[in-house]
């Protein structure tokens, strides 16, 4: 089986708490690889690992091979640049266009004098006018981002994540803020651009039958510690008995 | 619980009351013992009666009414005057106020502890400065004339807009700017995309306030030598044309009615 992104003994923390103890896993270039586990077991900060947002305190994380961990600030600059991700918050730039928002993920290969004055490349505009029809927004292309519903804001967020034409695709808790019924929209249109273009994901989710329904592969973490790994079919009773440790109801 | 420990407690709640009752009133008659004391010490005996006559002061005032309106046509350059050093003292100030406010914003200032605590003194300098006094210091810097006022303006408005601004930055949504690190951009692209869009409404928002205010200003600083109507009113008092000294009012009053009719159009335009 080749390997998209590895992550080996990976912890993470502060000086008095620890918040990952030890987590390992592989991710293969076709998963929709899923993280589940109760609040506060360290899945916001082991997705957060992987693009350095948090700063691990040891452990190996590889994509195709290269260590993440150990880079510079300015090679973890080049590194970000081929990973996308998706927020639970979508995190817009609420007073610019949607446009602009959806370019705002290029900005990782344009220079600082072409961002300040907003220049784009024409071709960078072209992929944006298409990602916003592949995502179902091509109506609301000169819009503020703030004028959008939570949905479409999403939408924006995946084709930000896109447009940077990405190697793997983190995303954190995309449907927290939506309706039960958009947060499924938003999960099936990730997966189907997913198996589109090809690109691994990674994904935390609290909700365990969004999980199982549209995900490849899952783990659970309880406490900063992996008690599960399997196929969703796996998922069982005993399992979800471990990761949430539900002793007392 | 019995009727006697419930006697108790009433008595208990009765007795808090009534002390509070006391010390309030005892509050009230210091303070105005302390008015009363003041008025005395301050403005009966500091005041030359011998002058004061009800007919003295209506005719004092009434001099006021006599509006001098020949001086009319000469008042409109001192009022274009006014205006645009007002106006150029809050571009000014905002240009000075910008790193200002960066260093002052404690988290992005440049160099931690050492360069917040600088942002944040030469706030407090610049507005615990009068603008009088800085405007006295300009002229001696720089000689009679609008240059002094505009700087003198200038420099007491960056306190107002960096703190403001500073404000602004410390209390930004942290999501957007993690966005832009994610997808690899640079600290300056963090700053532009991530924070000043956050801090652009407030940013203009200050900067009109501070313009609204400047105008104000900018009407007395005449009165150190830094030019526009201030110097006019300052000339018409010095000669005691009262009917001037009222003309210039009015104009005074006529500029800044105009520059509240402007500044509310202008703040509704960018919200």
């Amino acid at each position: 089986m080749t390997i998209a992104l590895e992550v080996r003994n990976l912890r993470a923390g502060y000086a008095d708490r620890e918040i990952l103890k030890g987590v390992s896993f592989a991710v293969a270039p076709d998963d929709f690889f899923a993280i589940i586990g109760p609040s506060g077991a360290g899945k916001s900060t082991l997705i957060r690992c992987v693009n350095r947002l948090v700063e691990p305190s040891s452990g190996e994380i590889l994509l195709d091979g290269d260590d993440l961990v150990s880079i510079s600030q300015r090679k973890l600059r080049a590194a970000r640049r081929n990973i996308g991700m998706i927020f639970q918050e979508f995190n817009l730039i609420e007073r610019l266009s949607v446009l602009d928002n959806v370019l705002t993920g290029r900005l990782g290969h344009t220079g600082t004098l072409r961002s300040l004055f907003r220049v784009f490349k024409r071709d960078d505009i072209a992929r944006a006018l298409s990602l916003l029809d592949r995502v179902g927004l091509s109506d609301h292309v000169h819009k503020r981002a703030d004028r959008l519903s939570g949905g479409q804001r999403q939408r924006v967020g995946i084709a930000r994540a896109l447009m940077q034409n990405p190697r793997l695709l983190l995303v954190d808790e995309p449907t927290s803020s939506l309706d039960p019924k958009i947060a499924r929209e938003v999960m099936a249109l990730i997966r189907e651009i997913a198996r589109e273009l090809r690109i691994p994901v990674l994904c935390n989710i609290h909700d365990v039958k969004l999980a199982t329904d549209f995900c490849t592969h899952i783990i659970g973490l309880q406490d900063g510690v992996k008690k599960f790994e399997g196929k969703p079919a796996d998922l069982d009773e005993r399992a979800m008995h471990d990761i949430y440790a539900l002793e007392v109801l | 619980m019995n009727a006697a420990t419930m006697n108790a407690r009433v008595d208990g709640i009765a007795r808090d009351r009534s002390r509070t009752r006391n010390a309030r009133t005892l509050t009230l008659l210091l303070g105005l013992a302390f008015v009363a004391a003041t008025v005395y010490a301050i403005v009966i005996k500091d005041t030359d009666w011998t002058r004061l006559s009800i007919g003295g002061i209506a005719t004092t005032l009434g001099r006021f009414a006599e509006f001098d309106v020949s001086m009319l046509p000469g008042l409109v350059d001192p009022t274009i005057d006014t205006a645009l050093m007002a106006t150029l003292a809050t571009f000014l100030g905002l240009f000075l106020a910008l790193p200002v406010a960066w260093l002052g914003a404690r988290n992005i200032t440049p160099l931690g502890r050492a360069s917040y605590v600088f942002g944040r003194g030469l706030m407090t300098l610049s507005r615990s400065v009068h603008e009088i006094i800085w405007g006295l210091i300009f002229v001696s810097a720089v000689g009679l004339g609008v240059l002094a006022g505009v700087l003198a303006m200038a420099v007491r408005s960056i306190g107002f807009i960096s703190k403001v601004i500073a404000e602004a930055i410390e209390d930004v949504q942290p999501g957007p700017l993690e966005a832009i690190r994610a997808v690899g951009g640079n600290k300056f692209q963090v700053l532009w995309y991530g924070i000043v869009p956050q801090v652009l409404p407030v940013v203009l928002g200050t900067v009109i306030f501070e313009w609204d205010i400047n105008i104000r200003r900018s009407t007395i600083m005449g009165l150190v030598g830094a030019g526009g109507l201030g110097l006019v009113l300052f000339r018409q008092m010095a000669r005691s044309n009262y009917g001037g000294v009222a003309t210039v009012l009015l104009a005074v009053l006529a500029l800044i009615i105009l520059g509240e009719v402007i500044s509310h159009y202008a703040r509704k335009a960018i919200i």
